[in-house]
């Protein structure tokens, strides 16, 4: 690490005590832009107490010097430029935490993402502008003031919208860890999919009676609130303190408010409907994967249809899945193989002479269904696979029997027209009609229509909306297990925020100065999370922002006429010295 | 392919596992078997488009599959199978189809979905010609053996000649469908066989393809099954013993003609006693010899399950071959009652078991598996038309 004296003089006055720690990344940053000539460079303003230079700064080594520089040199303000923010802001909010400085003091510069690993080109200039930079950085970090999190207490009781397996479970696992339930079902049963499927995959255990085991433990947990023929009809508080109105009954009934701390989504999904045509859906004999399965489990041996014996089987996969013939969807609905060849299978155990022909585009019997699929041909089903260029065509014969042709890919392309008197479309996972909850929620939804979560792989059922998480299948295709896991994860991630009783949120939220406001209300319609809310005193009217509510977007921050919202952490005074700083680059 | 959609028969693959052997209901077309295959080179597609044809259900592709026949089942693809499935043996099974698919009587299909029919009714036949033969027999000299005496060597000739029509009636047949079957998925036209100098050239080195270098000479048999069998005496390996089958059969044919054929013209009266170095009758001898110790081997290796070839059998199989070995085996029995001193009685009954069997083994030939004998040249005949147009493809 090297020290270098930063330059007294610069564009204002300031009596703040700046440290700034120019990273190398190894190279990463380094071998493109001169660290050294940045530290030289700097215009400070008397403030740049300490300024240096390090190989790693995020190496423990390096944080333990800051700490200590910290400490001796009594800074109130810490810039560190490295790489994005993403990577590293909560690394040196924590060393400024270890040294007794506030964390909000600390500002990250990303000369890493934003400069060397874009201008290898020219590192001359990459130097320039990462001097402009970590410039812009000390701007803002004249301007820093120190920051608390709100500390919000939280109601330990979660709202479970969705009776299927995943709402089932994550009831009780919420139960069982201590929080009170409300389970609200929009169906009068509840079991969802599930308690309508006989035999499943791998286990081959009973749909039915899997439900009716989770339905059993509902009941012997006096926690769990039930309430089926019931919608979620209204959301208000924050974070911690929901209150939701449930309607129980028709439209038009009253409702009941529930209080709750948190809510979890489990409102599953809706089979595929097939629109007219779409491969023969319509015609007689063509019946969709939901349907048939049901066929199968309701049967005893061989499959009937229309008084006449079930000889052949064609199923036609991907419908409404992975764009196939031409479908809007896109998504590999996830279960639907394994679900298929598991029916196939179950079929072939009433009746051995049954031929069964699968449709397929690719087979995605995976992890440890794979068995199902070997099983499936043991058992003497005929796999073919098509190309979306050439999807299968389903016709009426003569007889009334039907036909499918498909051009086989395993078969050197041969076009084969297959007698079949079923033809099961292996329908995809659609996403619920679920338009007023969406509304009354706010939960994001993806452009497949499932909801999204913050983080696929690190923040899987938490979504933008605090407290508000989603499980199962709402989320986007799953298997049951799967379901029931995130359910699973769903009642972890209630009880990290409800057990302790209080959440702390971050202080970067926006905040209305009462005197300049006009109570115009532009703020309130830009505002998406509705935090925000007029007051009056006498007759004077103004705006309040919730800082529960508040996610610290700043939208609302441009649309005041009157610039009375700050939005803390990026206030007006930060923003602006640091584009000044940036107004400034050095020829 | 062709543009014409196929039409799918759902019963196909379980018809021919009828048929025996051969389970590839485990197989997921993943082309192993292909890539192992000693016809790789010639044909990238066998035999796993053979067993995709069986599983999906086309017939009419299956039936004019000339590549059927080009395999002599080594067992790589069996051995190299990665979800165990048996292609190997499948190839037998579907050649067995295909022989009952190009007989129309469907007596060749009862001989091999049925085999206790199949064995009552090869027994019945033998026994009927028998009884036939013996309706009509003469003395039974003590002193020499009067074979002509006892069964009129003219009832002999005359059922033969019925037989061999019957057979050749039932062959010809055979050989139709099947040729048109595969010609027509080949695109061969019979002006394209005889129409010119160009085509009768193109035929010619086809049957010599077929005939004699695979038929006669072995070539292919040879090449793909010697392999793993370098370490066995040369007399022991499954190319030799099978060619000596086909020689010896071929060599008593033969001499059963030209004995016909030198009574005929009134040089030797059948069954007139000759020296043993009489061309027809050494030809005889020599070709019994190959047949009676080709079929023995056959039948220990095939006891034995040998090879991955006979690691399965048949009724089919055993019926062939015990014919075949009867045949041979009352043959020499004969010849060698010829040195005995005086007739002993049971030199009769073995003739007329002979007579019985080798006119039961001709009827049956199309009808069992002895028919692969035309099939597959008639097969290796389009395999030869194949090659030499897409040589005249490669050249022009």
């Amino acid at each position: 690490m090297t020290e270098t004296m930063v330059p007294v003089g610069g564009p204002e006055a300031s009596a703040r005590r700046i440290g700034v720690y120019v990273c190398h990344c190894g190279g990463n940053i380094s071998d493109y832009v001169d660290v050294e000539k940045v530290i030289a460079d700097i215009r400070g303003a008397g403030d740049v107490v300490v300024a240096k230079t390090a190989m790693f700064t995020c190496s423990d080594a390096t944080q333990q010097e800051i700490v200590a520089d910290i400490q001796a040199n009594e800074l109130d303000g810490l810039v560190v430029a490295s790489c994005s923010p993403k990577l590293h802001t909560y690394t040196f909010r924590g060393v400024a935490a270890r040294a007794g400085l506030n964390p909000y003091e600390y500002t990250q510069v990303n000369i890493r993402e934003q400069c060397s690993w874009v201008h290898t080109d020219d590192t001359q200039a990459a130097t320039a502008k990462a001097t402009a930079l970590v410039n812009a950085g000390i701007g803002r970090t004249r301007h820093t003031t120190p920051l608390v999190p709100l500390v919000v207490e939280t109601l330990p009781h979660t709202l479970v919208i969705g009776g299927g397996i995943a709402g089932l479970r994550a009831a009780i696992g919420l139960a069982d860890i201590g929080l009170k339930v409300t389970l609200v079902e929009r169906e009068l049963a509840l079991g969802g999919w599930v308690k309508d499927l006989g035999t499943m995959y791998p286990h081959n255990r009973n749909g039915r009676e899997l439900i009716d085991s989770l339905i059993a433990g509902v009941k012997r947990r006096p926690a769990i609130t039930v309430l089926t023929g019931a919608e979620v009809v209204g959301k208000a508080g924050s974070f911690g303190n929901y209150r939701m109105s449930v309607r129980i009954g028709d439209p038009g009934s009253a409702s009941i408010e529930v209080a709750v701390g948190s809510v979890v989504v489990a409102t599953g999904f809706d089979a595929y409907a097939p629109a007219d045509g779409e491969f023969g859906f319509g015609l007689d004999g063509v019946v969709t994967l939901p349907d048939f399965k049901a066929m199968v489990d309701s049967a005893t041996g061989p499959l009937m249809w229309k008084g006449r014996k079930v000889r052949s089987v064609a199923y036609v996969y991907c419908v409404g899945s992975r764009g196939t013939g031409g479908c809007a969807g896109q998504a590999c609905s996830r279960y639907c193989c394994a679900a298929t060849v598991q029916t196939a299978v179950q079929l072939s155990g009433l009746d051995p002479a049954i031929g069964q022909y699968h449709l397929y585009r690719d087979m995605r019997t995976y992890g440890k269904f794979e068995p199902l699929y070997t099983e499936a041909r043991k058992a003497g089903s005929v796999f073919l696979k098509f190309d979306n260029d050439m999807p299968p065509a389903v016709e009426t014969r003569p007889d009334g029997r039907l036909t499918v042709t498909v051009t086989d890919l395993l078969t050197e392309r041969t076009e084969l027209a297959i007698p079949v008197d079923l033809v099961v479309l292996v329908t995809a996972m659609a996403p619920r009609a679920n338009d007023e909850l969406v509304k009354v929620l706010k939960l994001p939804a993806g452009a497949d229509g499932f909801f999204n979560e913050i983080h696929p792989k690190l923040r899987p059922v938490e979504t933008v909306v605090d407290g508000v998480l989603i499980a199962g299948a709402c989320q986007g295709p799953k298997t049951s297990s799967e379901s029931v896991a995130s359910g699973l994860a769903a009642v972890t991630q209630s009880a990290a925020v409800l057990k302790k009783g209080y959440t702390e949120l971050d202080p970067l939220v926006a905040l209305v100065v009462p005197e300049a406001c006009t109570a115009c209300g532009d703020c309130l319609t830009a505002c998406p999370y509705d935090a925000i809310a007029m007051t009056q005193e006498g007759d004077r009217h103004w705006a309040v922002i919730s800082a529960a509510g508040c996610k610290g977007c700043g939208g609302c921050v441009p649309m005041c006429p009157e610039s009375a919202i700050d939005l803390l952490g990026y206030t007006d005074a930060e923003v602006t010295s640091m584009i000044e700083s940036l107004a400034e680059v050095p020829a | 392919m062709a543009a014409v959609t196929a039409p799918v028969d759902p019963g196909l693959y379980g018809d021919i596992r009828r048929f025996g052997g051969g389970d590839v209901t485990a197989c997921f077309s993943c082309g192993t078997c292909t890539a192992t295959c000693p016809l790789v080179a010639e044909d990238g597609t066998f035999p796993r488009r053979i067993i995709r044809y069986a599983q999906v259900g086309m017939k009419d592709a299956l039936l004019s599959s000339k590549e059927l026949w080009t395999c002599y089942q080594c067992g790589e693809c069996s051995d190299s199978c990665p979800t165990k499935a048996d292609p190997s043996e499948f190839m037998a099974a579907a050649r067995r189809y295909a022989i009952a698919g190009y007989d129309r009587t469907r007596v060749a299909r009862t001989m091999y979905t049925q085999p206790i029919l199949a064995t009552i009714i090869a027994v019945a036949l033998a026994l009927f010609f028998a009884l036939f033969m013996y309706s009509a027999h003469g003395p039974q000299s003590g002193e020499t053996l009067a074979i002509f005496t006892f069964i009129p060597e003219e009832l002999i000739h005359n059922t033969g000649i019925v037989v061999m029509i019957v057979v050749l009636l039932a062959g010809i047949a055979g050989v139709a469908t099947m040729a048109r079957a595969i010609a027509r998925r080949e695109g061969v036209s019979l002006r394209s066989v005889v129409g010119g100098r160009a085509a009768l050239g193109r035929t010619a080195r086809a049957l010599r393809f077929a005939v004699a270098r695979e038929a006669i000479g072995q070539a292919r048999f040879r090449e793909d099954c010697d392999a793993d069998q370098q370490a066995l005496p040369l007399l022991r390996r499954r190319w030799l013993i099978h060619a000596l089958v086909v020689w010896g059969f071929i060599g008593l044919l033969g001499a059963t003609g030209l004995d016909y054929g030198l009574a005929l013209v009134g040089i030797k009266e059948t069954g007139a006693p000759v020296p043993l170095w009489y061309p027809v009758r050494l030809l005889g001898t020599v070709a019994g010899a190959a047949l009676l110790y080709g079929t023995t081997f056959l039948i220990i290796d095939r006891y034995r399950a040998a090879t991955r070839a006979v690691r399965s059998s048949t009724t089919a199989d055993w019926m062939l071959l015990v014919l075949l070995w009867v045949t041979g085996a009352t043959g020499f029995a004969l010849e060698l009652e010829l040195y005995l001193p005086s007739a002993p009685a049971w030199g009769y009954w073995v003739f007329l078991l002979h007579v019985a069997v080798a006119l039961e083994l001709v009827l049956l030939a199309p009808f069992m598996k002895l028919a692969h004998a035309v099939y597959r040249p008639v097969a290796l005949f389009f395999v030869a038309l194949a090659r030499d147009s897409a040589r005249e493809g490669v050249t022009r």
